[in-house]
């Protein structure tokens, strides 16, 4: 019988994400498709969905096999205004784990005239772990779930 | 079994993004609600925003993992785009974008969530 990957629960260590190389796909990108751009608001919308599939697609191409992805690129123009991001996530931290590369342009080419146009884009890569192993997880919730009825029904009947 | 009967009950099927847009909306109101942009408060603000939509949401028991990602800018007419690429389970896996603002300040809250088999 052929082996098959959904007994595997957990990724092998030569197989579980690296942030180190998600981090250098990014940066390459990013470097290749934003250098000497300016903020443009008519393009920056295609700019930012076609960034995302690229590096999507490259991330796919870099054989973190079963794994799910989630890719979010934030583009703004910098006008003096101050901007904060934050993010948490709930998830399994043996397995899944993200990359980011934050990246800011100055545009050269009319400084003369007093304006510098700034880009700042934060792309952010998260991995999710595969599907044999969260099967597990579900079951755990289950087993958690049960207990819980099961110590209510005890605790009325000792009464 | 009981039990295993009101777990199943939970997973109809796909991400309900209705109810995280409201979950998101009620959050971000109870911290910055009422508030103008400040330089010293925004970390603040920020990880109290997504603290709270991560804890509401995993509050409700669902066999989901969760990002949530806040943005908080400063209103000065400078433009801010988001933009989200997935490689998942479309019939399971979701995500939802809410975008709030005040006078002084605009707020742009994402929710992934990725479905527990």
């Amino acid at each position: 019988m052929e082996e098959t990957d959904t007994y595997h629960i957990r990724p092998n260590h030569q197989d579980k994400f690296k942030p180190a190389v998600v981090k250098e796909c990014v940066r390459e990108i990013v470097r290749e498709r934003l250098s000497g751009l300016r903020y443009d608001p008519e393009e920056v919308p295609e700019l930012s969905r076609s960034l995302a599939d690229c590096i999507k697609d490259k991330v796919k191409s870099a054989g973190f096999d079963r794994y799910k992805l989630v890719v979010q690129v934030v583009i703004g123009e910098q006008r003096g205004q101050g901007v904060t991001m934050s993010s948490r996530c709930f998830w399994d931290a043996d397995t899944d784990s993200y990359a980011e590369d934050v990246f800011m342009n100055v545009s050269l080419i009319r400084c003369d005239e007093g304006e510098a146009d700034f880009s700042i884009t934060r792309l952010t890569v998260f991995f999710f772990p595969p599907i044999g192993q969260l099967v597990l997880q579900g079951v755990s919730i289950r087993k958690l779930l049960l207990l819980r009825m099961r110590a209510r029904r005890m605790g009325k009947s000792s009464r | 079994m009981t039990g295993m009967e009101e777990f199943h009950n939970g997973s109809e099927g796909a991400f309900n993004s209705e109810e995280a847009d409201n979950i998101v909306k009620e959050c971000i109101e109870s911290v910055v609600g009422g508030d103008d942009y400040s330089q010293s408060q925004v970390n603040k603000w920020t990880a109290s925003i997504v603290e709270r939509c991560l804890t509401q949401l995993v509050k409700s028991w669902k066999p989901y993992k969760y990002i949530v990602t806040c943005a908080v800018m400063q209103k000065t007419g400078a433009g801010l785009h988001t933009a989200n690429s997935c490689y998942w389970d479309t019939a399971m896996d979701g995500s939802c974008t809410v975008r709030w603002e005040n006078r002084t300040m605009n707020c742009v809250v994402s929710v992934f969530a990725v479905a527990i088999a």
